[in-house]
């Protein structure tokens, strides 16, 4: 097992910051924890590291309960988000500290010291001094500090936010790289969805001092469970919903969200869920709605297009119809729109809107109904 | 030619009636400072100035002044070192009282701080009665000079020291810990090493301190030649009753040891790994 947080509560002056918080991160697993700023993410890494005492509730790490331990007993690395380098000691010497500290002897060190220099392909900066480092470089030196001395699990507050996209990029993949071949527990704090994305094994949202959800990143992407998790992971659109009329198959809702002007019905399938209730949220991923010059019937709405942002091989669309706004994404080969202020039809299935109830309530992720090739422009 | 219209105003821009003041004054206060020195190193000649410094009662002050303060900065490290240490560090009950007790010393007149030392040390005082026992007189002695400098001097110490700890990044003592280090490994590869500037800054000025006490010394010590009479006590006595040139010499000389401590405080360690400590 790996680390276990039951039952914690945090204030900072009288501010509750954790309440009544439980997670479970497994041995050898990449566990990602995604939250907002000042959240409290920092917080729960210093509880598990034992660098804050926690008001309530245990941690256990390896089966033991370690409350009362040092965080020079816990064994766990820790990779600090401004890396905390020691200024006055070399590359070799920082990764060596935790070595020397426990008394491991001189030619063990050289060893030791030299394979993490190759993990994080340092060799050539063992001499330098953490000012005369890049950021990245900075970085490496702190992962390897943090694992030299073969921690039960390492911890990581957002180690990759002061590097540019690149050097981000790949210090990523040499991260996953590196835990493939360490087969260390990982828990690493970040409040980028697509770095989250790209790293976890498991995502857990850390939302108002609790987890709002544990789950895989593509079910945390297509299974949000609440409007916040929705929001905060890119699944922009979430409406408020009154159920209209059920018709077997699929349900009429109307939007009612507070600030459309105007009425708007769409459909969407009908879930278990629905039944009984007749307010929802639903959701709608950006990627799922179509942009085309023609209406599709069945929701489709005719919007006027307020904000067109290139992104990568994306433009991120943003239309609007009676104060709602919709956020669509659609490739960039296929949108050839030049006016802000033109207006064109957004249109996406009945299998794109679900309910925000995770996977177990849900049927497998529809495929994309909108993809006709006539719809695209 | 492209020049932004800004930086031709700051050019072309008029001494102002408030400029003119700040320069007078600025002038003024400066021609101060230098008369005064000018003054000192004019009021003598080189051979009166040697002759001065082979009499053997200024070459005793001379003696007195370095053995007592350079006992004092050594006590100073031992005692102070800790202090410094756990008001920076370590939180606890009365932290704060013990942080603005330090000051005491710093404000208190020296002559007042003398007046209590004398009290306490004294034969009737609370640990002049117990010393008196074992026959240790501190009043009119070295250990006394030593006493008084180390009461005035000390806080110094204390609070440059302190001041450089705190500015250690907590993270980089947090991660020391992670790593596995105990309190004593840690404070001996980071906190010694990361605040000695502030440790060599803190020696320097403690020890400046204790070469110039005048105030609380002569209390405790008295001023008997050859035995008591520290640097500063002897320019008084002499200055007094009209040895000026005795006066000027020992002057000079305390002049180049403040020096000394003034160019320690300055450049202290060169390298500074793009940290300030
Ligand atoms: N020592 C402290 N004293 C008082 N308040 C604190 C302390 N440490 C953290 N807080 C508060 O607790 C909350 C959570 O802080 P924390 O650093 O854990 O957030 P975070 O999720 O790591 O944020 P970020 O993503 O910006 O790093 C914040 O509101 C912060 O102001
Ligand atoms: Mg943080």
């Amino acid at each position: 097992m790996g680390i276990i947080i039951k039952n914690i509560c945090k204030s900072f002056a009288k501010q509750a910051v954790l309440e009544n918080l439980s997670l479970t991160v497994g041995k050898g697993e990449f566990h990602v924890i995604l939250g907002p700023s000042g959240e409290g993410k920092s917080t729960l890494l210093g509880i598990m590291a034992g660098l804050i005492q926690p008001d309530y509730g245990d941690v256990y790490i390896r089966h033991q309960r370690v409350n009362k331990f040092a965080p020079e007993k816990r064994k766990i690395g820790f990779v600090f988000q401004n890396h905390a380098l020691f200024p006055h000691l070399t590359v070799y010497e920082n990764i060596a500290y935790g070595l020397r500290a426990r008394g491991i002897n001189g030619k063990k060190i050289i060893k030791i010291v030299a394979h993490y220099l190759k993990l994080v392909k340092l060799q050539e900066l063992h001499n330098r001094y953490p000012f005369q480092l890049s950021g990245g470089q900075k970085q490496r030196t702190a992962i390897a500090r943090a694992l030299a001395f073969e921690p039960d699990a390492l911890l990581m507050d957002e180690p990759l936010s002061h590097l540019d996209v690149l050097e981000r990029e790949r210090i990523r993949d040499e991260l996953k790289r590196i835990q493939a071949a360490t087969q260390v527990t990982i828990c690493y704090v970040t409040h980028d969805h697509s770095e989250a994305a790209a790293l976890a094994d498991r995502i857990s949202i850390l939302h108002r001092g609790r987890i709002e959800q544990v789950e895989q990143p593509e079910d945390i992407f297509y299974h949000p469970k609440t409007a916040f998790v929705a929001e905060f992971v890119g699944a922009d659109n979430v409406f408020n919903a009154e159920l209209v009329r059920a018709n077997g198959d699929t349900t009429t809702f109307n939007l009612n969200s507070p600030e459309l002007t105007g009425q708007l019905e769409i459909e969407a399938r009908t879930y278990p869920v629905f039944a009984g209730k007749t307010e929802q949220k639903l959701c709608l991923h950006p990627e799922k709605i179509v942009v085309s010059h023609t209406s599709n019937g069945k929701n489709s709405f005719l919007v006027r297009i307020i904000d067109v942002v290139p992104q990568g091989a994306v433009f991120k669309v943003t239309g609007e119809i009676s104060g709602l706004k919709l956020r669509a994404v659609v490739p960039k080969a296929a949108f050839k729109i030049n006016s802000h202020t033109e207006k064109s039809w957004f249109c996406f299935s009945p299998d794109a809107l679900h309910p925000l109830c995770g996977r177990s309530c849900r049927a497998a992720i529809s495929q994309r109904a909108c993809n006709n090739p006539k719809f695209l422009l | 030619m492209d020049k932004s219209p800004k930086v031709d105003q700051m050019e072309t821009k008029q001494f102002t009636l408030f400029d003119i003041l700040l320069t007078l004054l600025t002038v003024i206060f400066f021609a101060f400072i230098i008369l005064v020195f000018l003054m000192l190193f004019t009021a003598v000649s080189a051979n009166q100035l040697l002759r001065q410094l082979s009499s053997p009662l200024v070459l005793a002050s001379i003696r007195i002044s370095l053995q007592t303060s350079l006992i004092v900065v050594c006590l100073t490290f031992f005692f102070g070192f800790p202090v410094a240490y756990l008001l920076s560090l370590k939180t606890f009950k009365g932290r704060e009282f013990l942080d603005s007790l330090i000051d005491l010393p710093i404000v208190l007149p020296p002559l007042v701080s003398g007046l209590a030392l004398l009290i306490l040390f004294g034969g009737d005082g609370m640990i002049g009665k117990i010393l008196g026992h074992w026959d240790i007189r501190i009043i009119f002695s070295q250990k006394g000079i030593i006493c008084a400098q180390l009461f005035v001097s000390a806080p110094f110490f204390i609070k440059t020291v302190k001041e450089s700890i705190a500015a250690i990044p907590k993270e980089i003592i947090a991660a020391s810990a992670t790593l596995g280090a105990s309190s004593f490994y840690t404070f001996r590869r980071l906190i010694l090493p990361l605040s000695k500037n502030g440790i060599l800054a803190g020696l320097a000025m403690t020890w400046t301190r204790a070469m110039g006490e005048f105030g609380a010394t002569s209390m405790v010590a008295g001023c008997i030649p050859g035995q008591t009479e520290t640097m500063t006590i002897g320019i008084y006595m002499n200055a007094m009753s009209g040895n000026l040139e005795a006066a000027v010499a020992v002057g000079i000389i305390l002049l180049g040891f403040s020096f000394i401590s003034l160019l320690i405080l300055k450049i202290r360690f060169k390298r500074s790994y793009g940290y300030h400590y």
